[in-house]
């Protein structure tokens, strides 16, 4: 769902980011008031598990990938808002150090997903458990709540990404008529992107969700907003170790995502040309492409690319807890 | 320069003052010091990013479990050389070889992350008794711990006089012409304070030899070898191992 450069016009690319500026600043605007200064770094802590989440690729049969966000999963334990700005600080991780998804779709990337997916999670999770998290709920009501949540949530993400790859090729041609960004209308954009989510990708958000949430509230309750203890627990730190050491299981999933292929992949996908905006468009060479370091095998790229990118959100979101007034941080 | 003095001071005092987190498994001072100046010497030898990366990685996991307030520390005292090292390896980047400047750059944080955490975890006074366990000469053990420590006393007084001379010429003149006389003045303050230290080593060391020092630099903490040191020094020969591997890799 990582949305590259050059898949959506520049002016698609503005849109989207200006939509996403007054969300950030509410965003920040809310964390600020609810959220205590302790509380911050597990939103580091929530955020590692969305970049983690986001590296476990599965296949689906026709080539295609797909993966967890773990949106909603963040919303229900720390509120919508601070699931908003985690989730756009692992995409802008992903993008500058790991050149997953695109620096100039980094503002759509996190409608969708920053944005699009943990609101409508939580939203979906309250409607239909609205005593969730409370003693009044219990655990079976809370995890059928969450996984209805985070699958609505993942597939209206989905769902908003296919018509922003959908009416590219309505508004932007070039005097031949070909495409100059995604050469796929909505009519083949939506179907596309929504099987896999609808069926195994929003499997797997709803298993990522489930398992994640029913291991904290059994061993790491500090990492919900109701908890006031707010000391990373050991069994959390050792949960999130063995997430990193499993990352490579992501690997066994071959072939590129759908709308994530690279100029050289896209004529082979059917349309056989390359439109003339991604030839011409942005490039930016990230300092590990793909998680992967040149030289070595795969796995070990793919282990130190999720060991750097969880320490850097830990350690941005403690930096980001000496800000605000009050309290102690953890 | 009385502020940088002040700040310097500060500084020193701090690192003398610290206690080390008593969370920490107590790890031999000189196995810690010697997995640090291998990492460090392997990542100047590296000629790949592979090894430089893999460190690096396992620095910010470090880094990642202090708290708030000393990541702020460290990342702080980060920032200058990374800055001055990018600064300095800008050119590369206009001669078409962008990959340079990277791996440089990330070489030398790397490298200041390894000393920063050390210095975070360690006491001065474990670094003086490292220094001994690795049977470094005694006279450069002192001669290091003698200026750590009048670093101290010399800077508390030059900050006396440098108050001094600021009270004297308060009111009396302004502006340039103050500032001035402040400049002229630096040079005399430094002279006294060399003056001054010249005296404070000599009392100093008659006194260490009336205590009995015989040139032999002697470690009165003892620290068994347990088995977390056990565990530590697995990470040299791992440290040579993954940068064998990575070398041969490429």
């Amino acid at each position: 769902m990582h949305i590259p450069d050059n898949y959506l016009s520049p002016e698609t690319c503005i849109a989207m980011t200006a939509a996403m500026v007054p969300v950030w600043a509410v965003s920040i605007k809310k964390v600020k008031d609810a959220l205590p200064k302790d509380k911050i770094p597990k939103m580091g802590v929530g955020g590692s598990f969305s970049f983690l989440g986001m590296m476990f690729n599965v296949p689906l049969p026709g080539g295609t990938t797909g993966h967890a966000v773990g949106g909603t999963l963040i919303a229900l334990l720390l509120g919508p808002w601070a699931a908003c700005i985690a989730v756009s600080m692992a995409l802008l991780l992903q993008a500058l150090i790991f050149g997953d998804g695109g620096i100039l779709a980094f503002g759509a990337n996190c409608f969708n997903m920053a944005f699009v997916l943990p609101f409508v999670g939580y939203a979906v999770t309250h409607l239909i458990a609205p005593k969730f998290g409370t003693e009044e709920s219990t655990k079976k009501r809370d995890l059928i709540a969450a996984g209805v949540g985070s699958y609505c949530g993942l597939n209206a993400a989905a769902l908003c990404a296919a018509i922003e790859f959908g009416i590219q090729p309505m508004l932007f041609t070039d005097a031949a008529g070909n495409a100059l960004y995604c050469p796929y209308g909505l009519g083949v954009a939506i179907p596309a992107m929504m099987i896999g989510h609808l069926t195994l990708f929003g499997l797997v958000e709803v298993i990522f969700t489930c398992a994640i949430l029913a291991f904290v509230r059994s061993a790491a309750p500090e990492m919900q907003l109701s908890h006031k203890e707010s000391h990373t627990s050991m069994p959390l730190k050792v949960f999130l170790g063995a997430l990193i050491l499993a990352t490579p299981l992501g690997l066994l999933a071959t072939g590129t995502a759908w709308g994530e292929w690279g100029t050289d992949e896209i004529a082979d996908t059917g349309i056989g040309y390359t439109p003339q905006g991604m030839l011409d468009g942005f490039q930016f060479e990230a300092i590990i492409p793909d998680y992967s370091v040149a030289g070595m095998p795969e796995w070990i790229g793919y282990i130190l690319s999720a060991v750097i990118g969880a320490a850097c959100m830990v350690i941005l979101f403690k930096l980001v807890s000496l800000l605000k007034k009050g309290g102690s941080a953890a | 320069m009385d502020r940088t003095l002040m700040r310097l001071l500060g500084r020193i005092l701090e690192s003398d003052t610290k206690r080390t987190d008593s969370k920490l498994p107590r790890i031999l001072p000189a196995l810690r010091l010697s997995v640090v100046l291998l990492c460090i010497l392997l990542c100047a030898l590296s000629r790949n990013a592979v090894f430089v990366v893999g460190i690096l990685a396992a620095e910010l996991i470090r880094l990642a479990f202090l708290p708030p307030q000393r990541i702020a520390g460290v990342l702080g005292r980060l920032a200058l050389p990374v800055l001055f090292t990018l600064l300095i390896m800008l050119p590369s980047v206009f001669l078409g070889h962008p990959r340079t400047m990277l791996t440089v750059t990330m070489k030398v944080t790397c490298s200041v992350l390894l000393l920063l955490l050390a210095n975070e975890e360690m006491d001065w006074k474990d670094v003086t008794g490292a220094f001994r366990s690795l049977h470094i000469p005694g006279i450069f053990t002192m001669t290091l711990d003698m200026t750590m420590r009048f670093l101290v006393l010399l800077g508390r007084l030059a900050d006396a006089m440098l108050e001094a001379i600021s009270l004297r010429t308060f009111d009396i003149l302004k502006g340039r012409k103050r500032d001035r006389a402040r400049y002229m003045t630096a040079g005399g303050v430094l002279g006294t304070t060399f003056l001054v230290s010249q005296r404070m080593a000599t009392q100093t060391y008659e006194a260490m030899e009336c205590r009995g020092y015989d040139g032999v630099y002697r470690s009165y903490e003892k620290h068994r070898f347990g088995w977390q040191d056990a565990v530590y020094a697995l990470l040299i020969p791992l440290a040579i191992a993954a940068f064998i591997y990575c070398q041969a890799a490429l």
